[in-house]
């Protein structure tokens, strides 16, 4: 995360609903919501040129400024809502936040380095899980964590345990025994491997619960 | 019919046709790999459709990475014959499909780079009857 927390200009909106939404989001705007901190939630409308090109460059930290108001609120971007196809943000919860709060957040992964085992005929680099959860200080979020993987030869794994955090004071609250890199060297295939998937059985599935010829005529 | 995947059980040979146009909620975002093929329109993708895909990413990559497949043909289509008059019951199963509707993710790559992913997807999507384009994760939040 950047240095600089960025502010963001909202307005309150009094009627709220799927309709509304698509007619403030046709109209250049962000339909969104603050809540927390024991207070009454209140929908927004945001500007979704300015919030979506923060959000999507990492930004988590905003400082909300209500119009007719000069209260500033510093929010965390807690959950995002796409269209179907995952292009467009579509909605934004907004939680309020102190800047010496303690946060649970998720922090995408970023592999750095090349792994030599890689160069194994058959090794490829798979990370089961991408993203790590942390509790930390709001102030030191991190946009993501950098794991050195030039050291790993094939086979080896790195699990989330073994990450390191970039500050001493971030807590990890994800499973310790996550694997977030791994070199695997794929079993050898047989040169026909391009087919070898294909199921040889017969073209009809078996049907649960169907009595067979056999059993037809023993009942009757 | 030739020996392409498709479910090994079922609980009814036969089934409704179904309504078909809706817009993914589900399977709509890059979940095990890096990098995804996600259709931009709904059809029944057909089970030789999907291995036709795969063996062409496959081919592309050469061992490279790993290939998820993310939709599988459990839906029977029954087709009646030609010169068949109407009526005598349902015909029987034609072709087995897969339900893919706006947004839904049907291959997933890992452990490629996005050139080599750009690459095997362009020649995957050639394989498929309905438009198709190449995503990444999404933000997280």
């Amino acid at each position: 995360m950047s240095d600089e927390t960025h502010t963001l200009k909202a307005q309150a909106r009094e009627r709220t609903g799927s309709r509304y939404c698509k007619r403030i989001r046709e109209a250049g705007g962000l339909p969104a919501i603050v809540y927390g901190h024991g207070k009454d939630p209140v929908s927004i409308t945001l500007d979704t040129k300015e919030a979506v090109g923060h959000i999507t460059k990492g930004e988590k930290v905003f400082e909300l400024v209500l119009d007719g108001s000069d209260a500033r609120q510093h929010v965390l971007v807690k959950d995002l809502q796409f269209d179907y196809l995952g292009t467009n943000i579509v909605h934004a919860d907004l939680a309020r936040i102190e800047l010496t709060d303690r946060v649970d957040v998720m922090v995408p992964l970023r592999l750095v380095g090349d792994a030599p085992g890689l160069k194994t005929a058959g090794a490829i680099m798979t990370h089961p899980v991408a993203e790590l959860e942390l509790n930390c200080l709001v102030t030191n979020l991190p946009s993501f964590i950098e794991i050195d993987v030039s050291k790993m030869q094939a086979g080896d794994v790195i699990h989330a345990g073994e990450v390191q955090l970039p500050k001493d004071t971030m807590k990890l609250l994800s499973d310790e025994d996550g694997v977030v890199a791994h070199v695997v060297v794929q079993a050898e295939v047989p040169d026909e491997g391009e087919e070898s998937e294909v199921t040889d059985e017969g073209a009809t599935p078996e049907v649960v619960g169907e009595k067979k010829d056999d059993e037809d005529e023993k009942d009757g | 019919m030739p020996p392409y995947k498709i479910p090994k059980r079922v609980k009814h040979r036969k089934e409704f046709r179904r309504v078909r146009d809706r817009k993914a909620t589900k399977g709509n975002y890059v979940a095990f790999g890096d990098f995804g093929l996600q259709a931009l329109e709904g059809c029944w993708l057909k089970s030789n459709c999907i291995e036709a895909g795969r063996v062409a990413a496959q081919h592309y990559l050469k061992r490279e990475g790993k290939l998820f497949i993310r939709v599988f043909p459990d839906k029977p289509v029954s087709k009646k014959p030609l010169e068949t008059r109407m009526g005598k019951g349902k015909a029987d199963v034609d072709y087995w499909a897969a339900r893919v509707k706006p947004g839904t993710v049907l291959f997933e790559l890992a452990g490629v780079s996005e050139e080599r992913a750009k690459g095997a997807f362009h020649r995957v999507a050639m394989k498929m009857p309905i438009r198709c384009r190449m995503v990444g994760r999404r933000v997280t939040v």
